[in-house]
This record gives C-alpha cells, structure tokens and sequence, in this order.
C-alpha cells in the first residue's frame, strides 16, 4: 500500500528520539488511549495548537491526508456529483476525488475548494508564512503532517464553524456522535451523517505531532 | 506526574454483602465508589521498551512486522494493517470483489461501522435479524434476504462470540456468494480451534482502544484467504488513492501487546465463567450462551433479564431493565446499554445521503430497503432486556472485583420489590429504540 503513496524523504532524526520517546511514554502512562473519550483529551491540545498557528477558530483532526481531504470537501458540501477545482492536484488528490465521485474543473469562478500545507521536517521553522499564503488562496487550508514520519495525520483548519461541524459529522465518533453517546439527543439534528468513516487520530501521533510544532522554532 | 495507576485495592467480598440494604436506598455499596476504576490496555514496560526500539527502525517496516506477527497468530493468508476498523472492513469487502450497487447482508445489531463500511465501498447493507440466543446474525433468515444483487454476507462476531459460520458458508457457497467476517469484537475467539478472521473469505478486525487487542487509538486489519482478493484491495488501495495506512505507532504497540493478548484472554475467560457461573444461581439474570465448539473472546458481556422468574412479567421489560440498571449501577458495577437502536434504525440509513445525493443507494431500484425497525423484532426484544457490562469486564480484572459483581448481580435479584418500585415509578420512560440513537 505504501508504494502509491509519499514516503518521508526524512525519518525522524536521532536528536528527536528521546523527547519523542517521552512523550509517548507519558501518554502510555497518562490512561488517555484507554477509551476514544479520554483520547479525546489528548487530541484537543494538538487542535488548539494547529489553531494558533493557522489563526483559526476550528479544527479537525485526521487519521490519513485523504481523510483530511474528504473532510475539507465535505464540510463544504462538495459530494458526489459536485465539482471542485483545486490548486495543483497531484494523482492521488485526482485519484481520490475520482473516487469521491466529485469532477475537478479550471473554472476560474470556481473557488478554489482547500489549500494543502504540507509540513515536514525540513519546513518546520517556516510554517507561518507557508501558511499565510496558502490561506491567502482557500478558506479551508489542509495540514498534512505525514512527511513527519509519525505515520498518516492530518488536519482541516477553517475559520466557518459549519465547515468544521460537518466535516465532524463524516468522522464515526467525531464530536457529535460523542455527545450523543451521554445525551441520547441528537444536539444538531439539521447536520444528519450521512456516510461515514472512522478518521479518529491516534492520541499517541497527536502528541508527537504536538510536540514536534511545539519545537518546530528549535528545528533544522 | 500524570498516571493511570490505581492505588487503592479493593476489599475481599463477601457473601453477607447481598444482605445489606440497596446502594439506591442509602445502603452500602458493593463496590464503593473511590475503588471502581478499572484500567485497560495495561501498559508494561515492554510496551514502553518497544516504542522506544520501534521509533529507531523504518516505521513501514514497523507496521509490516505487526501486520506479519498478527496474521500468523490469527492464521489468515494475508493481511493488511489499516487506520482503523472501518478501513480495514471496507478493503475486505472491496477484496472480495463487492462492486457499487451489490448488497451486502449484514446483522441489524452490530456497530454502525459494519454497515457504514458497505457503504464506503459504494454497495447497499441490507439488514437481517439476529439469532434470539446468540445475538449473532440469523442464519435461518439470511436466505430470505438474498437477490440478484446480493454478493456477499458479512456477519459480526457481536461481543466476541463467534457467528454461525458453518451454516451461513452453507447459504453462502450454495447462492455463490462471498461470506466476511467482522471480526471487530472478536480478537482471538474461535470455531473449533479457528480464529475469527481466517474462516472467511475476508474479514476486517478493529483495533481500536474499547477492544480486547488495542493498538493505542484507533488501528483496523484486513484479513483475505485468496491471493486474488488480497490483491484486488491492494489494486483499490492504488487506484483510489486512499491512504489507509496504519501508524508505525499503532503498530509498536501491537507487537507488544500481541505477546501478551493471551495472557489476558485467559483472565477474560476465567472472570466470564465465574460470573456466568455465579448469574446461574440468580433467578432474574443470566449470561451469554456459548455453543459447543465456540471460543467466546468476551470483548463485552452482555446480560439477559428475565422478569418472569421473579415475579415481575406484569411490567414492561424495558422499564424493569432501566430499575436494574440504576440499581446495579449504584451498587458500581457499570452495566448499561450498549446501542440502543438497531443500526437500519440509525439517521444515515434513514436519509441514505451515503456519498452525497443518494449515492449509491440511488444505484438500487428497491421501492423498500426494509430499513423500518420492526422487520429486526429479536433484536428489538434483545434491546429491551439486556445489559452490557463493557470495558469493566474487558479488563483483566481482579478475581476479588469479578466476585464483587457477581454479588452485586445477587444482591439486586434478591431485591425484586425495589425493582417493581422504581420500574412503576419511571412511567415517563420511553423504550429505548424511540430515543435517538447512540453509538456505543
């Protein structure tokens, strides 16, 4: 499977191994990965990371970039039989919404439907103004922090509280399914799911990723 | 520092405890409320060691050492580790060949994952009724389901026990249909010594954090028998550009908690017995049936009321069931429901949007998908009187805290006046079913 996809051109470097050790080691010891509500708790402190970066109010998390794709789409109401224009698509982003059954156009009066920062190791201390400018172009901006070399991840960060609820909605067990577990109500029932996927992040990857943006100034 | 370590043990039980008062009428408690927690997956030092030799290694040389370690423990052909369950459920069906339009059948009491996976994979679940013992999908009314559509059945091993697989392989070869397993509550139960996930032709497995086999957060395997179908997932993999892909992260911690799952299993087995044993001697509860032959992994325990015997078949069941529930709850020991409304029953299979204007159930030409919830009455019934004790029995718990539940059970069966009160006194109760539904 890992043949179709971008493998990181860097792994994790010695320098990194004992405080990324650490940090996992204190989530093992935390009791956090013992249910997807206290993995919640975990995850929460990456989405506000990724929010003060971005300087935006909303975030979701993804356990995959196409994922975090299907999610920028989705909470934009771009479905199957809707049409998109993207950037510059590479073949997977093609292959994908293809496969999403959602046709790519250059229309011009087309917004631009996401914008993709992809972050790694060597971009780490230069985020911010890869950032402004990919917000300068979308609404909703796509972090894929795969390149990392912590396995797939990724994140949609919006400023449209809507784009960030349902984008939720497509996650099985996202932010609403998980109040419907203690409420027995549904509290947004005009957000119904339809389809859905289990995009749920690892609390473990989270806080690799937490910890590497956290450091991302002392990078390179 | 932050920690999951629970300091505090609990007491040696003992029998005079069934005597004392009702937690819920100021009584004490079975288990008092500062020594409930439980905790799962145990973390050992291992898991730490391992993490700490994984992060050195390629982390897709990780995730292929855990995908080979755990394919061999399962004894499938191939395997293919995932992000999660879902996932790893959706390349299964794509493996064996389930193409936009086919039907898949699929148990109507199951985690919405195992129906929202035929979906991902463009087809149309199509629900059938569950086995009134087992709780398992019904072999007997698998064959009245099946059309010209129907390409495959993918029954769940719910709460661990194995389904009938003999007798659906039987339904399966005689239409020349593709049989999957959901193995997702099944982590090492077994048919006559098979592991669930190598019966089928397919199978997808979750391995996320509520499962006997967790691998830290949210992980999936697909299981194939066939070269072919293996490689076809692989094709899909390519031709979709979906990343599916597991976590080196998740994996670490798979290879060492894999050397320990049998380790746990045994405990699991031995607190599901005891308990079963001991809800013999009760009138009102009794646990899961297991046929001959059946490994049941105990991912969920889940336990069946019967008023009737103790005088209480003049109130409706659901209301008697919610009476324990807050008794027995009191007491600490956390059995609950688990689902509330069978799965056709759920908003995505109400409104079918699936991809986005209907798709794919707009491929179908059904008027009725048979979605409405009194085709699933066995179902309907198993909901209304059951409880689920869930990651309290999951864990590898102490034998004096499974003996403290087994007291707890007896304590509330020798109380069925104060469940005949408090059933009375809940008269604004709705039946479960007609609330919203809830995942878990």
């Amino acid at each position: 499977m890992g043949e179709t996809l971008t493998k990181p051109k860097t792994v994790i470097q010695k320098e990194h191994y004992f405080s990324l050790s650490f940090v996992l080691s204190r989530v093992l010891n935390s009791g956090v990965i013992m249910s997807i509500e206290r993995n919640d708790q975990e995850l929460k402190g990456l989405e506000k990371s990724i929010a003060k970066l971005t300087q935006t109010r909303y975030v979701s998390l993804f356990n995959t970039y196409t994922g975090a794709l299907h999610g920028a789409l989705w909470g934009q109401d771009i479905v199957h039989g809707s049409v998109a224009r993207l950037g510059q698509p590479s073949e997977q982003e093609r292959n994908f919404l293809q496969w999403l059954g959602i046709t790519l156009v250059q229309d011009s009066q087309v917004p631009i439907a996401y914008a993709t920062v992809h972050v790694s190791w060597d971009n780490l201390d230069q985020l911010e103004p890869a950032i402004k400018q990919a917000r300068a172009s979308a609404s909703v901006l796509v972090l894929d922090f795969t390149a990392l070399g912590f396995g797939p991840v990724a994140a949609i960060a919006a400023s449209d509280e809507l784009v960030w609820k349902k984008a939720e909605r497509l996650k099985i067990f996202g932010a609403f399914d998980l109040q419907t577990m203690w409420t027995q109500e549904e509290s947004e029932p005009e957000l119904q799911p339809a389809v859905q996927f289990n995009y749920r992040l690892s609390p473990l990857v989270a806080a690799c990723v937490k910890l590497t943006l956290l450091r991302r100034n002392n990078a390179s | 520092m932050k920690t999951d370590f629970i300091r505090k043990p609990l007491a040696l039980p003992k029998e005079e405890w069934v005597s004392d008062p009702l937690a819920f009428l100021g009584g004490p408690s079975i288990i008092p409320e500062d020594v409930r927690k439980t905790n799962f997956p145990i973390i050992a030092k291992e898991d730490l060691i391992q993490m700490f030799i994984s992060i050195q290694q390629d982390g897709e040389q990780v995730v292929e050492e855990f995908q080979e370690a755990y394919r061999k423990y399962v004894g499938a052909n191939y395997a293919i580790a995932t992000a999660s369950g879902t996932s790893s459920l959706h390349l299964a069906l794509v493996g064996v060949g389930v193409q936009p339009g086919d039907e898949v059948i699929v148990p109507a009491f199951t985690f919405i994952a195992t129906a929202q996976a035929v979906v991902a994979a463009k087809a149309i679940p199509i629900f059938v009724d569950i086995d009134p013992v087992t709780y398992c999908l019904d072999p007997t009314k698998v064959e009245r389901a099946i059309t010209s559509k129907t390409k495959a059945i993918m029954p769940v091993h719910v709460h661990g026990l194995p389904a009938d697989l003999h007798a659906l392989r039987t339904i399966a070869d005689r239409y020349s249909l593709r049989l999957l397993e959901d193995a997702s509550h099944a982590h090492s139960a077994s048919i006559n010594g098979q592991i669930a996930g190598s019966i089928g032709d397919g199978a997808g497995q979750s391995l996320m954090a509520d499962k006997n086999f967790p691998v830290g957060g949210e992980g999936g395997i697909a299981f194939f028998r066939e070269r072919a179908d293996y490689d076809r997932a692989l094709s899909f993999l390519r031709s979709s550009g979906i990343d599916y892909r597991m976590s080196w992260i998740a994996a670490a911690f798979g290879l060492s908690q894999l050397d320990r799952l049998p380790y746990y299993d045994a405990i699991r087995a031995r607190n599901a017995a005891y308990l079963t044993k001991e809800l013999e001697g009760t009138k009102l509860f009794s646990g899961p049936f297991v046929p001959e032959g059946y490994n049941h992994s105990y991912n969920m325990y889940r336990v069946k009321l019967s008023p009737e015997r103790l005088g209480l078949d003049d109130l409706e069941d659901y209301r008697v069931k919610d009476a324990v529930q807050q008794l027995i709850n009191q007491e600490g020991v956390y059995a609950r429901e688990w689902q509330n409304v069978p799965i056709p029953g759920h908003l995505p299979f109400k409104n079918r949007k699936g991809f986005g204007n209907g798709y794919p159930f707009s491929l179908s030409d059904r008027q009725d998908f048979g979605y409405e919830l009194h085709h699933f009455p066995e179902t309907l019934k198993m909901l209304r009187n059951t409880l689920t004790i869930c990651r309290e029995l999951r864990t590898p718990i102490e034998f004096e805290r499974i003996q403290a539940y087994a007291l707890a059970f007896k304590k509330i069966d020798a109380n069925p006046e104060a469940i005949r009160e408090l059933a009375t006194r809940s008269s604004d109760l709705t039946v479960l079913y007609e609330r919203d539904a809830r995942l878990g």
